[in-house]
């Protein structure tokens, strides 16, 4: 709790440290802040606090996740030195805006109630919302902003009309009691409660980008600036699976049979869909919206094969895909710079020739979403095919087997141009800091592939 | 201890060689090195008993570092360790693009390919398997000729395609295991799978294996990619990384789901028996060389799948000992042909002819490895294809008939080739071509020496399999047990 209540009182620090005037102190304070959280929030380690008559109830899952979040905004602050340099005004927003939804996902990974996981789902948009629309003056951002707004709005309300209407059925909003209350339907629930439950996994999977609800998340990705981007796919994606995992193993597994059908539906589409479209993408942003969303089916498959390390399984798989996938936004970013802005995926074209060791750590990153060995990404993508392989779930793994190879070709078409000969060479450069970063995070996900197999909760 | 020698020496030398600027030092470096896993591969093969090293502390999710042979490995292991001092050699050329890189993505191949002949456990082994595939892509990407770029990338996703089947295969067997599970071969092969799961087991794992050689009809990847590639890649990919697949079938096939290679036999036999008739056929219709022997390839590999599932002593025999006849020959003739390609600056052979009057001692030399590769007796290339398809005609007399065509259409096809590239009437175009150089012949010769020294005194090889060629058979009888009492 301490360390919640820590993040909120740094939040708030770097909104007024903005006056000052000086944007140089602005991320080592969000920085530190988020250092004392984590080493705050390890303390709580295997204590297993609850809070506000068990609202909430931070367990050794929470704190996992949380670390593992701490962990991935700390990298983009580090990166976000080096890219809001340029930007004159509002700088210390964009850092209190993240820590706010920082809090926010911290919620969501710690609620035993639903009126707290709709609290921390929306504590966690709002500053998206205002995030997306980072650019001001930019005619995309302010649409991605306006799109995610409208789009999460609209999510919102289905959520919370399936929480009213699992309370109208059940008169509780606690997990554990609307667990023992559907329990004794044996399978036969009534419509009222179904319905209110299908309503709530729409509102997540809304946020976490499962398809079908899947449409916000390319425009916004592409939209949005950059580094928020990153943060989006990253820490976002990561809560919103934590408050997944939380919402149906604390409360609704198992889950009767058309809604367990439902979120196996949802899980294969993810997986397909989000390929098919990669495959058509020449903007980069958008290819790894789409990527993402492939991910998130893997996240799925995890989440559903039910059984003991599904938590762990899941917690290594966004970690990892989190450390593979920031870098990547990085490198981007340096690219579009010395392309004059172009986001096409031949702007990657001649990075070998100029910057050796970046298009190394490039095949590493990439290497690691695509699920190859040693990388840590394969690891992540063995243990949940070993997850649904062990339960039984043979003809959907295959499947996902297949989705894994499409992903390959997208993943390694970036590459091929990375490794390709450029028309126009014109001068990369990188600064020192966001170097020693993207190396380290290569390094990470190789050395993580090798020694690190499994993360304790 | 020496197993993890041999496994790491390549990719550290690999990698100090990354440090090193002059080229001419990092080719003398990459070379010793290579020599010196030769040397400690051929004093392993002499001296040390079977033995398996494992590094127990690494044991998590049933997986462990755990390195050993047998004689199946060993060959293989022997074939790679021989062939990488000729590729890393055939690099010793005026070229001085990238030559560190070049060479730490060689010898970062021969690491994982020796660490796929050496692992004792499925995950490691495929871990290995894969890691082949990455500096390989990047010698094909980076080294390739016209239009690399497409033909590579289709390469590494047709590979790839099988290589995920056979992770997915790895994962079935590995939730099968008993207790707390494990991805060790000795306790797959423990395994009693029941014969309807076999039936479907059989094609997720034969899969991988069969792109990879390749079989019939997954070999569309193969022809457009050794023609595009660099001269050391296509060494590698024919030379050595054929055999991958060829030994994935004897390792993972034939213990573990046994009763799903007899159901299967005929069919993969007919399939691979295509493969040799098809293969011979296009091969003689191309005009390309380099596709020419591409296509010669996949017959002659299409021929040693065929012999793994005839399931008899001498056909695994002759299987074993073409492993090395096949990996020689053809890296000789791959040689041969960019040293063709490099002198008349085409590959297509009607602009050829005539060329022994300007390069004699090349011709003659041509003409011994193109006697090997169509297995003439006192070849090498004769004592393995000899022996397997005398375990052909074991299995039906018409495989045997069939098998024997890879002989007979090899010599058509190959002969017509030499006869338009060497013979004929001087070629005005070539008046000015140089013969070989000593450099070709420091390749050449041993390689041409190892193909007649095989052909006339082929037992050290033959000793050397011997026992694992005995077990192989071993695991057969129970299942043909079963299948009789299915059946009756």
């Amino acid at each position: 709790m301490s360390a919640l209540i820590l993040l909120t009182v740094f939040g708030i620090l770097v909104l007024y440290l903005g006056f000052v005037n000086n944007k140089a102190i602005l991320a080592p304070v969000a920085i530190v802040g988020l250092v004392a959280t984590l080493v705050l929030s390890v303390k709580d380690w295997n204590l297993g606090s609850k809070y506000f008559h068990d609202m909430m109830i931070i367990d050794n899952f929470s704190i996992a996740f949380n670390v593992s979040m701490l962990i991935i905004t700390i990298l983009i602050f580090l990166f976000g030195i080096n890219y809001y340099e340029r930007m004159e005004h509002h700088v210390a927003e964009q850092y209190a805006l993240m820590i706010f939804a920082l809090t926010g996902a911290f919620l969501m990974t710690s609620f035993s109630n639903l009126i707290m996981l709709f609290l921390g789902i929306e504590i966690l948009s709002i500053p998206l919302y205002i995030l997306a629309g980072g650019k001001k003056s930019s005619f995309r951002s302010n649409e991605a902003s306006f799109k995610y707004f409208l789009l999460g709005s609209f999510a919102t309300t289905f959520f919370l009309f399936g929480i009213a209407l699992v309370y109208g059925a059940s008169a509780t909003f606690y997990l554990p009691e609307i667990k023992t209350f559907i329990a004794q339907f044996h399978g036969h629930l009534p419509p009222m409660l179904m319905v209110g439950l299908l309503f709530i996994l729409i509102g997540v999977a809304f946020k976490v980008a499962v398809a079908p609800f899947h449409f916000w998340s390319p425009d916004v990705y592409e939209g949005s600036p950059t580094l928020v981007t990153a943060f989006m796919a990253t820490v976002v994606k990561t809560a919103g699976f934590a408050a997944f995992y939380r919402l149906l193993g604390m409360g609704l597994l198992p889950l009767p049979a058309p809604l367990e059908k439902t979120l196996w539906v949802m899980t294969m589409l993810s997986l397909l869909v989000g390929n098919l479209a990669a495959l058509r993408q020449t903007n980069f942003k958008r290819l790894l919206a789409y990527s993402a969303i492939v991910h998130t089916g893997f996240m799925m498959l995890a989440m559903l094969s039910q059984h003991d390390s599904s938590a762990s399984v899941l917690l290594y798989y966004t970690f990892v895909y989190s450390l593979a996938t920031v870098p990547l936004f990085i490198i981007f970013i340096h690219m579009k710079r010395a392309s004059q802005g172009l986001e096409e995926l031949s702007i990657f074209r001649g990075m070998y020739k100029q910057k050796p060791w970046m298009a190394v750590f490039m095949t590493i990153l990439l290497m690691s979403l695509a699920g190859l060995p040693p990388t840590a990404g394969f690891l992540a993508k063995y243990r949940v095919f070993i997850l649904s392989i062990s339960q039984g779930y043979l003809a959907i793994s295959i499947f996902a087997v297949l989705m894994a190879v499409i992903g390959i070709y997208y993943y390694f078409y970036v590459l091929r141009e990375a490794f390709s000969e450029s028309n126009n060479p014109t001068p990369l450069e990188i600064n020192k800091l966001n170097a020693v970063l993207i190396v380290v995070c290569g390094a990470a996900v190789l050395l993580l592939g090798i020694f690190v197999w499994s993360v304790p909760i | 201890m020496i197993l993890i020698i041999i496994l790491l020496l390549p990719i550290i030398t690999g990698f100090f060689l990354l440090l090193l600027r002059n080229p001419a030092t990092v080719r003398i470096v990459a070379l010793t090195s290579a020599i010196a896993n030769l040397l400690l591969t051929l004093g392993l093969i002499i001296s040390v008993p079977a033995t398996t090293y494992t590094i127990s502390s690494t044991h998590f999710m049933g997986t462990q570092f755990t390195l050993g042979y047998d004689g199946i490995s060993l060959i293989m292991l022997l074939l790679t360790n021989l062939l990488f001092p000729f590729i890393i050699l055939s690099g010793f050329t005026r070229s001085h693009v990238q030559i560190p890189v070049l060479n730490f993505l060689i010898l970062f191949t021969q690491s994982s390919l020796i660490g796929v002949f050496l692992a004792q456990n499925a995950f490691l082994f495929y871990i290995f398997w894969e890691l082949t595939l990455i500096p390989v892509y990047f010698i094909l990407l980076l080294w390739g000729g016209e239009n690399r770029r497409a033909v590579t990338l289709k390469f590494f996703i047709y590979t790839l395609t099988g290589s995920l089947f056979l992770l997915f295969g790895i994962i079935y067997l590995f939730t099968l295991t008993p207790g707390l599970h494990t991805t060790d071969f000795s306790a797959f092969n423990q395994l009693h799978i029941p014969a309807a799961t076999q039936t479907w087991l059989f094609w997720i794992l034969f899969i991988a294996f069969a792109i990879k050689m390749p079989v019939f009809p997954f070999h569309t990847w193969q022809p457009s990619t050794y023609t595009m590639a660099s001269k050391q890649g296509v060494m590698i990919l024919a030379g050595v990384m054929t055999k991958m697949g060829i030994y994935g079938a004897l390792r993972f096939l034939f213990p573990i789901v046994p009763q799903g290679v007899l159901y299967w036999q005929n069919t993969v036999i007919i399939m691979c028996l295509t493969g040799v008739v098809y293969a011979s056929v296009i091969a003689f219709r191309q005009t390309n060389i380099k596709r020419l022997i591409a296509f010669s390839s996949m017959a002659h590999i299409s021929l040693m799948a065929a012999a793994i599932f005839a399931l008899n002593y001498y056909s695994l025999q002759g299987l074993l000992f073409q492993v090395i006849s096949h990996g020689v020959t053809i890296v000789a003739l791959f040689y041969l042909v960019h040293l063709i390609q490099e002198r008349t600056g085409t590959l297509e052979l009607p602009q050829m002819g005539g060329l022994k009057h300007v390069a004699p001692n090349m011709a003659i030399l041509l003409l011994m490895v193109v006697l090997g590769s169509i297995a003439l007796p006192l070849t090498s290339g004769f004592v393995g294809e000899f022996l397997i398809i005398t375990g052909l005609a074991k299995q039906s007399i018409w495989i045997a008939v069939f098998g024997g065509t890879t002989m007979i259409l090899g010599a058509i096809y190959m002969l017509y080739a030499y006869q338009r590239i060497m013979l004929g009437e001087p070629n005005p175009n070539f008046v000015k071509i140089k013969d070989i150089r000593a450099l070709d012949y420091f390749i050449l010769v041993p390689l041409i020496a190892i193909i007649f020294i095989l052909g006339v005194y082929p037992q050290p090889i033959l000793n050397l399999v011997e026992a694992s060629v005995t077990s192989m058979q071993k695991l057969l009888i129970p299942a043909n047990e079963v299948i009789s009492l299915l059946t009756r």
